[in-house]
């Protein structure tokens, strides 16, 4: 689970070109978007696109994903349960 | 007041191909959404509002031979624009004053698709390059029309595209600057575009649903609609008939999120409002609202807050008919301006299709039913882009004012002033070092030397950010600093390519990846409005905003527009910029064409301009306008005209005229700003305008400083600006002749033309005289 929320850490990193930032930044208990990160609608759809690009989940619709995109955890367990590949 | 009306109006959607089949499409109250069958994509399970006729069908009718390339955006819009011409009554050569004002998006980007790896490998599409851009729609669609135009130019502002090219149109004829403007805006379905708003997962994969509380996104459509705008008065002389007349109209920026929409609608809410007080109309005169509706979760609970906001609980019908075409995106503006002016011709409203039960909040429900006979004398429509470019317009039953209607003379002309100037370029960046100690190019494809952003834009908003983005928001910031001024009233932007660099990653993304998978980020940057809304979001700027992709006079005609708005007392300070970037494989393109030199462009191989091309600069340039005197101005913009295919005669017409209305000959001017570049048949014109016009006059030059780019022609403005601030003209800059040492600089006049089609006279002034 560690692994693969280091993973997930530095795939986020990469796609929302957060730069200047290391995994280690990223606090995978605290929130993506609003306050934490502050990340927004646009993210998410890349975040989107990330899931299933790497992991081969497909999310239908952008609200599905507020669901999932709590936390970085939150995702590495959606991850867990439902990656096809 | 000049009263502004409509005379002719011309259109094809889904609906159908003319007004006829509109209307009865309009009034059976059934859906023109259904399954792709012309655009060759693998998203099927996606409806569209696809026209039902094919390229070659669509040649048929405008008599256009079957192997001619084009596009289909230029198709329709020919086809369209054939139609509300021949209303009007409009003849070419005749000796009015006609412009034409088109919309589009992604320009020839359905063939640009077709046939990319073409561009890229060999020669066997060459003819398609040259199509590429937005500006290059509306040339081959003027081509055809030629005798008509005097001035043409395209706005790009995504979704309101349309409804801009209108508010344009009508700022023109108000103005003075034209007596009859054609406007509109047309748009064909290509992969780019269904995929790209398919990464924003805002398609519905059923027909699409407006305000109703299960909408689930739009059906992309497409489309083009035309409408003739001419003055009550000529009009009546023309003796034509008069359809309706343009009461009102107004752009405002939501300046919120690049793609989302303010949860109450503030753009939406000013651009209605602005428009009702434009029209001297009060709230409860609309008897019905044409709404952007567009099914997507996000506009539709906007726009109906900002409905709510502006019309209380007296909510006038409303519909949005984009369930019956599709979102005809560029075109949707004048698409929905025709349907409005054709539901006030027949006394009708469309109804909202796919309606059933509200989004939680709303207070109101749309029209779900055909009405007839409904007295109907005024209609707005709405139109809103992404970066929120937000428009509105209101059209309203003509009445006859007789004599109420005045000359186009009237109009004060108000001293317009340029503050200050900010630019990056291959200079030193944010700098006026050009002036005195200039970078020699050294490659045939100069990059900017870039600032220090993080000045300017938190990391979080630039990450997502394109190198041109950051160089408009640090040159708007760096300009307003100079300026000494906190807010502007509009932000105009001049690309010809927007953010070519994102559009070149989307297109290969979605093309090796078969359109699966891909970035939305760059979908969006793609949108030539993106860099002028970025703007906005940081300043917080609500006022007017657009953007202008018309070639090389895009940066004139975004000026065009802040100096006609500024004459009309409309808006006091304004940001006018041009912004330009290449990437190497555009760069590759537009060489097969002849853009550039082969080997060098050192200043001697341009001096001797005996081969095609130039060497490609990236730019932006922001210059900060306003018609407040004070010490700090640089010049004052003194008059300005722009010119489609003028012969020697017009343009010396042109200029003699811009020198008469300000007591000149052109023994006052004392030197004339060139676009030379090196290009042999480029040159060539203005070279031959000097020994007609000018030929005693010195001639300054800055492309071989700057580099050649759509945009470039800002920093003929830009030089003439510092030249006259102060009063000497470096030898560098000099390309022929000499002033005299001390001899005091009074007048500049600029000339910039884009292959001899599209020309612009500025005559810019010295403050001190």
């Amino acid at each position: 689970m560690e692994e693969l929320i280091y993973k997930l850490k530095e795939e986020i990193i990469d796609v929302l070109n957060l730069e200047g930032m290391k995994p280690e930044d990223i606090d995978e208990n605290a929130p993506l978007f609003g306050e934490g990160l502050g990340l927004d609608s646009i993210d998410a759809l890349e975040l989107i696109v990330l899931m299933e690009k790497n992991y081969g989940i497909k999310l239908k619709n952008a609200n599905e994903g507020k669901e999932i995109f709590k936390s970085v955890r939150v995702i590495a367990e959606y991850i867990n349960e439902h990656k096809t590949k | 007041m000049t009263k502004i009306v409509v005379t002719g109006i011309g259109i094809i959607s889904a609906l159908g191909n003319g007004k006829k089949q509109t209307v009865e499409g309009l009034r059976a109250g059934k859906t023109a959404v259904g399954p792709i069958r012309i655009l060759q994509t693998k998203h099927h399970e996606l409806p569209v509002g696809e026209v039902a006729l094919s390229d070659e069908e669509l040649k048929q009718l405008i008599n256009m031979p079957a192997a001619t390339a084009t596009n289909r955006t230029t198709l329709l819009a020919r086809v369209a624009l054939k139609e509300a011409l021949a209303e009007a009554q409009l003849a070419p050569n005749s000796s009015d004053s006609i412009v034409l004002i088109s919309g589009n998006t992604v320009g020839g980007m359905e063939k640009s698709e077709q046939y990319y790896r073409d561009f890229l490998q060999n020669d066997h599409r060459n003819e398609y390059i040259g199509l590429h851009d937005c500006g290059a729609c509306t040339e081959k669609i003027a081509e055809e029309f030629s005798g008509h135009f005097k001035f043409t130019s395209t706005i790009s502002t995504a979704c309101s595209s349309a409804a801009n090219a209108v508010i344009l149109g009508a700022n023109l004829i108000k103005d003075g600057t034209a007596e009859i403007a054609v406007v509109g805006g047309t748009e064909c379905l290509s992969k780019f575009h269904l995929n790209g708003f398919n990464t924003l997962m805002i398609l519905d994969k059923e027909p699409c649903k407006p305000f109703d509380a299960q909408r689930n996104g739009l059906n992309l459509g497409e489309g083009a609609a035309y409408l003739v705008l001419e003055t009550e008065e000529s009009a009546l002389r023309r003796n034509v008939p008069i359809l309706c007349e343009l009461s009102g109209y107004s752009n405002s920026c939501d300046a919120f999120h690049q793609t989302a929409t303010s949860p109450n609608g503030e753009g939406p809410y000013l651009a209605m409002c602005k428009a009702l007080q434009s029209s001297g109309l009060s709230a409860n005169d609309i008897d019905y609202i044409n709404a952007h509706g567009t099914g997507t979760p996000n506009n539709d609970e906007c726009e109906g807050y900002a409905m709510m906001r502006v019309f209380g609980d007296k909510m006038p019908p409303i519909s949005s008919t984009k369930a019956y075409t599709g979102h005809t995106t560029s075109a949707a503006g004048s698409v929905e301006s025709v349907i409005s002016i054709l539901a006030l011709k027949h006394q009708f409203i469309p109804a909202n299709l796919h309606y059933h039960s509200p989004i939680e909040g709303h207070s109101f429900k749309p029209v779900t039913e055909v009405r007839e006979n409904v007295p109907l004398k005024h209609v707005l429509t709405n139109s809103f882009g992404f970066g929120g470019n937000d428009s509105s317009c209101i059209f309203s039953a003509y009445q006859v004012t007789g004599n109420r209607c005045q000359g186009t003379d009237s109009t004060p002309q108000r001293p317009i002033f340029i503050r200050a100037a900010s630019q990056i370029s291959l200079q030193a960046p944010l700098s006026e070092q050009w002036f005195e100690e200039p970078v020699v190019p050294d490659t045939l494809n100069c990059d900017s030397q870039e600032a220090n952003y993080s000045l300017y834009i938190n990391p979080m908003a630039a990450r997502r950010m394109g190198k041109l983005f950051k160089r408009a928001i640090a040159t708007a910031m760096d300009v307003l600093h100079k300026g000494n001024c906190e807010q502007v009233d509009a932000i105009v932007t001049g690309t010809g390519l927007g953010c070519i660099e994102h559009t070149e990653k989307f297109l290969h993304a979605m093309l090796d990846n078969d359109e699966e998978l891909l970035p939305p980020t760059h979908f969006m940057q793609s949108t030539h409005n993106t860099i002028s809304s970025q703007m906005a979001l940081h300043l917080k700027c609500h006022g007017y905003n657009c953007t202008y992709s018309h070639r090389g006079t895009s940066f004139d005609s975004g000026l065009l527009d802040v100096l006609t708005q500024m004459n009309l007392g409309d808006i006091h300070n304004a940001l006018v910029c041009g912004h330009e970037e290449m990437t190497p494989d555009y760069f590759n393109m537009l060489g097969k064409i002849g853009y550039w030199k082969k080997e060098s462009a050192d200043e001697e191989t341009l001096r001797r301009h005996d081969s095609n091309g130039s060497f490609s600069g990236s730019c932006s340039l922001n210059l900060l306008l306003t018609d407040t005197p004070s010490a700090d101005n640089l010049c004052t913009i003194r008059a300005m005209k722009m010119l489609y295919k003028p012969d020697s005669q017009q343009l010396d017409s042109a200029l003699q005229r811009i020198l008469a209305q300000n007591n000149l000959t052109v023994n006052d001017i004392s030197a004339v700003v060139m676009g030379l570049s090196g290009d042999q048949a480029n040159d060539e014109v203005y070279l031959n305008f000097a020994r007609q016009q000018c030929p005693e006059i010195p001639l300054v030059w800055y492309k071989h400083l700057f580099g050649e780019s759509y945009c470039a022609s800002a920093f003929g403005v830009y030089a003439a600006a510092v030249i006259l601030q102060r009063q000497t003209i470096p030898n560098h800059l000099i390309y022929k002749g000499k002033i005299a040492k001390g001899a005091p600089i009074k007048h500049i006049l600029v000339y910039n033309h884009f292959q001899n089609k599209d020309h612009s006279l500025i005559l810019i002034s010295s403050c001190l005289y």
